[in-house]
């Protein structure tokens, strides 16, 4: 084709244009095209010009070939957009459009394309699709809606959502009143003027948890946010969400009903109830772990660990127990624990301790249940004792059984004996002798029953009262009464009792101990010295000791000291021992809730210790 | 009649030894009788006896609940004197305490001499058998 020297001018320009452009005839053949379009389109002039545009790119639609027709009758029209894959096999999108080329006589000779990159707009815009619905979606899922409002033209811009969860129809159109109407009437409407108002006045934002009464009149929980919009500093209006969230509080409120009732089970428990973390610190106690440790409230306890409760050995004690839960993850079940607190109080504890798993199984605390068994513990020693004092007892008495039975059956196998003889003995003399040993033996009898009786009469006369005495002035009308015998044995008493001093005793039972143990010691005096006897009054804690200290003859307690205090045991040939007098003395003592106690050493004397008890 | 030479009564009660006394001399013949009134009198006179080379009981009769030193006390002195021959101690008590008749099992089963146990009253033909063991 021949190029006349205009039209090459005119080419050069158009090889220098930044654009993609080239030129067809009505032909559709190119006739020129800029540098940048031939580069793009990897072409080189030569093998392009005069070509027809629709040899170069087979893929165009036929329908271009109306279009272009169409420009060259003057018409111009937007081509749309092509795709195409450059030398890289990169997927580009390119869009076409054309004007008329018109000569100087303002001829239509054929149109000019050009042609812009739209692969970046395109993606973008595809960006921007996606992230629309995308938002759509998200907005839908979590019930989130939009709102605007136009100070200026006055006019509220609800989304669908936004409507949706008013529950009006989409095609709706509130304004600002009818908008904060929907809000319950009380706190919620209240609080959203109120935010509105401040967002105004110092641009302040607002979130907040409120409820509204939709339009078909359900009460339901929303979260209103919203911020003030500006232009040039100037308010423009306000823009927001609205979110849906009845279900969460709801579900909230559910949740908050369950703990409470957990909650309300664990302090009315009748049991102390803790959980503690790994530092054994405290994280949540029971109203009962508050009572026992004495707090006022949780928050004296909550954080602290068993050294800020306990004294330092029981503090170390149940530290240890608690990291062996959590290493070894084996729960201690009702074990038995002694605790001493910070002021020293000591309680039993039925303990038990469970181990708190994180989701890798490994633990993160524990759970604690105590049980106080103080009470019970108590109850359990006051049981023991009790049964310690009827074993007692019940020994005393086989003993006593053995004693009568030992004593009656001595006298009765005498009477068996005589009366056998007596049956068949035929002399006269011998006959009378046997009858008077028969009524020898009866009186020993008689003597015997009597004794018996006596220490019965003390061991179940326990609960006569007991009354506060004068020890001093009982010593003195004791004194008294043996005047006579003290005077025939030349015999001095030594009354060092303070005289306001007193004790509590069966007062009966007080003057026999006196005598008894005053005259056994003028009795039993020894044979080279004037009998002495000194009495003392000690206070020790429960108990009021009357010492009674003498001058005899003594006793060998390593020999007789168990038997000392037995019935019919005597231990010095004395024709008017008993044997009866120190058995009958303890059994006062004794059931007066006292003891004795004895110090001899023979051939100086002897000290008996009266233990009278005070307490009860 | 079975004739022994020495018997020995332990007892605080002057009327047992009358019938122990009484039912011996209808059931065997008996140069002497000594009767003691506590355990530590019996001691001490078999001991002094001992020392003296003169005889001793051959039979003891021997009660339990006695002032001083009682019969358990007494045995257990007793039982450390040097006696070769072969002694019939009869304890008779009016105790019927089981806890006496394991006392008595426990010292027959340690000595040489020959002990047994009788419960008051004693009668006259456990008597004749006693002294016609011995």
């Amino acid at each position: 084709m021949l190029i006349n020297p205009k039209i090459k001018s005119t080419s050069y320009l158009i090889k220098q244009l930044p654009t993609l452009t080239v030129f067809i005839d009505r032909d559709f053949k190119i006739i020129h095209a800029s540098d940048k379009w031939l580069f793009t389109f990897g072409e080189n002039s030569g093998a392009i010009l005069g070509r027809s545009l629709f040899d170069i790119f087979p893929d165009l639609s036929i329908k271009w070939q109306t279009v272009l027709k169409e420009c060259f009758e003057g018409k111009a029209n937007p081509m749309g957009v092509q795709k195409y894959k450059d030398t890289q096999l990169n997927e580009k999108w390119y869009e076409w459009s054309n004007t008329c080329w018109y000569d100087e006589k303002e001829n239509i000779i054929g149109a000019i394309i050009q042609i812009n990159d739209v692969t970046e707009a395109l993606a973008n815009e595809l960006e921007l699709e996606k992230t629309r619905v995308q938002l759509k979606h998200q907005s839908e899922i979590s019930k989130t809606g939009r709102w605007e409002y136009d100070i200026l033209k006055d006019e509220v811009t609800w989304c669908d959502i936004t409507k949706a969860i008013h529950e009006v129809s989409p095609d709706y159109v509130p304004k600002l009143d009818t908008s904060i109407a929907f809000y319950k009437e009380g706190y919620s409407r209240n609080a959203i003027s109120m935010a509105i108002f401040e967002a105004q006045e110092k641009g302040t934002p607002w979130g907040i948890k409120l409820q509204i009464i939709t339009a078909t009149g359900k009460e339901k929980w929303v979260f209103a946010a919203g911020k003030p919009l500006y232009e040039k500093r100037k308010l423009v209006g306000f823009t927001g969400t609205f979110q849906d969230i009845d279900e969460q509080v709801l579900a909230n409120v559910e949740t908050k009903k369950n703990e409470k009732l957990l909650r309300t089970l664990v302090d009315n428990l009748p049991l102390n109830v803790y959980v503690k973390d790994i530092h054994s610190k405290k994280i949540l106690v029971n109203r009962a772990e508050c009572l026992s440790l004495g707090a006022k409230n949780e928050a004296e306890l909550l954080g602290k660990d068993n050294f800020d409760i306990y004294d330092y050995k029981t503090a170390k004690k149940f530290t240890e127990q608690d990291v062996r839960v959590m290493s070894s993850l084996e729960p201690i079940l009702g074990e038995e624990v002694i605790s001493t607190n910070k002021r020293g109080v000591q309680t039993t504890f039925l303990t038990s301790k469970i181990p708190l798993l994180d989701e890798k199984g490994i633990a993160n605390g524990l759970l604690g249940i105590s049980l106080d068994i103080t009470n019970i513990k108590q109850k359990e020693k006051e049981l023991r004792n009790l049964i310690d004092v009827t074993s007692l007892q019940n020994k005393k008495l086989i003993n006593f059984a053995h004693i009568v039975s030992h004593n009656l059956r001595s006298h009765t196998a005498n009477f068996s004996m005589l009366l056998d003889f007596l049956q068949h003995e035929e002399d006269e003399k011998e006959k009378a002798k046997i009858l008077e040993m028969l009524n020898s033996s009866s009186g020993n009898l008689l003597e015997t029953i009597e004794n018996l009786n006596e220490v019965l009469a003390i061991n179940t006369n326990i609960n006569i009262e007991k009354k506060e005495v004068n020890l001093y002035e009982t010593v003195k009308t004791v004194k008294h009464n043996l005047e006579e015998f003290i005077m025939e044995n030349d015999a001095q008493i030594e009354n060092n009792i303070l005289n306001d001093q007193t004790i509590k005793v069966i007062p009966q039972y007080l003057d026999s101990i006196l005598i008894n143990f005053i005259t056994n010691g003028i009795k039993y005096k020894h044979p080279k010295r004037k009998p002495k006897i000194s009495l003392n009054l000690l206070r020790e804690e429960h108990y009021s000791i009357l010492t009674i200290a003498d001058n005899g003859l003594g006793i060998d307690l390593k020999k007789y000291g168990n038997k000392l205090f037995g019935m019919y045991k005597t231990f010095h040939s004395h024709e008017n021992a008993r044997g009866m007098g120190l058995y009958i003395t303890k059994n006062q003592i004794e059931s007066m809730g006292g003891k004795i106690e004895v110090e001899s050493e023979v051939g100086t004397g002897t000290i008996f210790k009266i233990f009278f008890n005070e307490k009860n | 009649m079975k004739k022994i030479k020495f018997i020995g009564i332990v007892d605080d009660d002057p009327i047992t030894i009358f019938g122990i006394k009484k039912m011996l001399n209808s059931v065997v013949e008996c140069e002497t009788i000594e009767d003691y009134r506590n355990g530590k009198i019996a001691f001490d006179s078999i001991n002094k006896k001992i020392i003296g080379n003169e005889d001793i009981p051959e039979i003891i009769f021997l009660d339990i609940n006695m002032p001083i030193m009682d019969g358990w006390q007494f045995l257990e002195e007793f039982l450390k004197l040097p006696i070769k021959k072969r002694v019939r101690i009869n304890i008779v008590t009016s105790s019927i305490d089981p806890y006496d008749r394991k006392k008595w099992e426990c010292f027959k089963d340690k000595t040489h001499h020959l002990i047994t146990f009788n419960n008051k009253p004693i009668k006259r033909n456990e008597i004749a058998e006693i002294t016609k063991v011995a």
